[in-house]
């Protein structure tokens, strides 16, 4: 198959028909262009979408409380539900397999101000396991610990635009900080890759600020991250079982939808991943159409090809060409058409993502790439677009009858 | 060598069916050099296709070197052809873009001879057909006598047990055309069996056996004193 001879002579068909085999590879390879192009787009999409997550960790689940939408167990529907310290300790002790960290969280607004500088901002009070669940990074200084939160140490985190706001070119660490009129020490900046406005937010312990706030056990919001090595099914299943529980603990109806919400990240991603999914399939299945065109066109410049040289074909047979020699070298002809012509766009679709895919950073759309699989895929598909488009000219080929070849009478 | 017996091939040219071969006997033996005229239409074309398996008879027997033709797959039949034959056509049917080299051995290719071996093996037999300083050339860079002796080295070169010639000399002027029979009535004079398919007195004369066809049967059989074509070369 890979001798010298097979490849001389479709060295030499493509030569003698240079136009012609450029204009057929050219629709091949403009094809895979568009196939690939396509799926990088759908790449692009779901990069755009899977980075609006990115500053979270992806294995989260919120609790939050709402608002029975029904009656059950003796309450009116109605009833406003209250998230507690002793719900937290619930959650961690009926759940210790499960949970990779826990956090309360526990919202307030307040008005910050350092010397001349004012500003408003959210607080959210919450435990040193938050830092891993919101992912939140720390410029300088430190995130707040155990002993913070035991000694109920008014200390704060603040973000980036905090501290450009209200420090200016100062460095805020160790400075003293007033929310509300009580001063806060700051230990610690931090970033976020999300966006600028979760850098607008203040971190501080969940048990100064709820002493502050007279002495309540009241928490707004329950974030835990899963066991990572957890998968889909097991991620959905932990979160209905916590669900369950937690609805069971406030007494809601099992079916209230409004009492409890229970929001999984795992969840979310299962949708964008089917909703990129079937936009790729969409993607593969236009891109093929278009290069049935191009399997088409080279079948075609093959039947052409086959015809001027029915006389030799002819000659080979004569000298004891078998049937299947002339297919294998009409096969390996249209394959090596269509992958080169194929590469040469592949190559050409990479360059252009290459050069302007990073240029590309909205929310909904952010770094079209290729990937391996894309190019494994493009591949296949060409090799076998190859057989396909040589296959009706090859058995018409083998099939040439010496003696109508060579009759020149 | 070659036995033929009540051969019949017909065409059919559209409603009508034209009978070519009207039961043809025939038998050739080991290192003959037969010419098998006739007019055009007198069926000599059709039965070298017979003999060289490139077309398949209506009905008859054909036996070549003791095996018998008949019902051949496609496959089989050119194994048989690159094993048994050799042809050589008025028109060369030379491969253009290959340098008279690979011509000759491109049999030998199908018949899966390592490319080095085929190479010095095509190189003999262009040196005994006296082309090698033009082995390297592409056929277009060759005259007619050139090309035709290109050809019968590549007929020769897979070693086959015949050669068959379809007008050989047709193509090509008196002068070249006594040359090329030179050169087969040299090939015959080693031993091997050649058939020539020709219309010209001249060239038929320099065969040792002339069969005359006409309308499709055997009209003549004889055997001839061979004229030489080296005296006029």
């Amino acid at each position: 198959m890979f001798d010298r001879d097979v490849w001389q002579e479709i060295f030499n068909t493509i030569k003698t028909n240079k136009l012609r085999t450029f204009l057929t590879g050219f629709s091949v390879g403009w094809a895979i262009f568009i196939l690939v192009m396509l799926l990088a787009s759908v790449n692009g999409m779901q990069n755009g979408f899977l980075g609006q997550f990115n500053d979270d960790a992806t294995n989260t689940i919120f609790i939050r409380p709402g608002t029975t939408s029904k009656a059950y167990g003796g309450f009116e529907a109605g009833r406003r539900i209250q998230l507690k310290n002793e719900d937290l300790e619930y959650v961690k002790k009926s759940f210790a397999d499960d949970i990779e960290y826990l956090s309360s969280r526990y919202y307030a607004n307040v008005t910050a101000r350092y010397k001349s500088e004012t500003g408003s901002y959210n607080v959210q009070a919450t435990h040193p396991d938050h830092q891993a669940i919101e992912k939140t990074l720390i410029m300088s200084g430190r995130y707040f610990n155990e002993a913070d939160l035991i000694n109920k140490a008014k200390v704060v985190v603040i973000g980036r635009k905090v501290a450009e706001d209200l420090f200016k070119k100062e460095d805020p660490l160790g400075k003293f900080v007033e929310l509300n009129n009580l001063s806060f020490r700051v230990i610690g900046v931090f970033t976020d890759d999300g966006d600028d406005n979760a850098e607008r937010g203040i971190y501080a312990p969940v048990t100064t600020y709820q002493r502050i706030y007279g002495n309540t056990n009241n928490i707004n919001v329950i974030a835990l991250t899963y066991n990572p090595t957890y998968d889909l099914a097991k991620a959905l299943e932990f979160s209905g079982k916590l669900e369950d529980v937690m609805k069971r603990r406030h007494k809601i109806d099992p079916e209230d939808q409004a009492g409890l919400y229970v929001w999984n990240y795992a969840e979310a991603f299962d949708d964008i991943s089917s909703f990129t999914a079937v936009l790729r399939g969409i993607g593969i299945g236009v891109g093929f159409l278009i290069l049935v065109a191009g399997i088409v066109g080279i079948g075609n410049i093959m039947v052409f090809t086959i015809k001027e040289r029915t006389k030799e074909i002819g000659v080979r047979k004569a000298l004891g060409a078998r049937p299947r020699q002339i297919i294998n070298l009409v096969l390996l002809e249209s394959i090596f058409i269509t992958a080169l012509s194929g590469f040469i766009g592949l190559l050409f679709a990479w360059m252009i993502l290459a050069a302007v895919g990073p240029m590309f950073q909205t929310p909904a759309f952010s770094n079209p790439s290729v990937n391996a699989s894309t190019v494994i895929t493009a591949t296949i598909i060409l090799i076998v677009a190859g057989v396909l488009a040589g296959l009706i000219p090859a058995m018409k080929a083998a099939n040439v009858k010496p003696i109508v070849a060579l009759s020149d009478k | 060598m070659i036995e033929i017996k009540d051969l019949h091939k017909s065409y059919k040219m559209g409603s009508n069916s034209l009978h070519v071969l009207k039961g043809i006997n025939f038998k050739v033996e080991d290192g003959e050099l037969v010419a098998i005229m006739g007019s055009s239409g007198s069926g000599k074309s059709t039965l070298l296709n017979i003999l060289g398996m490139l077309d398949g008879a209506d009905s008859g027997e054909y036996t070549l070197d003791g095996v018998p033709i008949k019902n051949l797959s496609e496959t089989k039949a050119a194994q048989y052809r690159n094993k048994f034959l050799g042809f050589i056509f008025q028109s060369f049917n030379l491969i253009n873009y290959k340098s008279a080299l690979e011509n000759v051995a491109l049999p030998l290719y199908y018949q899966k001879v390592p490319r080095k071996e085929r190479q010095e093996k095509a190189m003999q037999y262009l040196e005994k057909v006296g082309l090698k300083p033009w082995a390297h050339h592409l056929p277009s860079e060759l005259s007619g006598g050139q090309k035709q002796r290109v050809a019968i080295a590549r007929a020769m070169a897979a070693e086959p047990k015949v050669l068959l010639a379809d007008e050989p000399t047709g193509a090509l002027d008196s002068k070249t055309s006594y040359e090329v029979m030179d050169l087969i009535q040299q090939i015959n004079d080693e031993g091997n069996t050649i058939l020539v398919v020709t219309h010209e007195e001249d060239i038929a004369h320099m065969c040792k056996r002339i069969v005359h066809l006409k309308d499709g049967v055997i009209v003549e059989d004889k055997k001839i004193e061979q004229v030489r074509a080296g005296q006029y070369v």
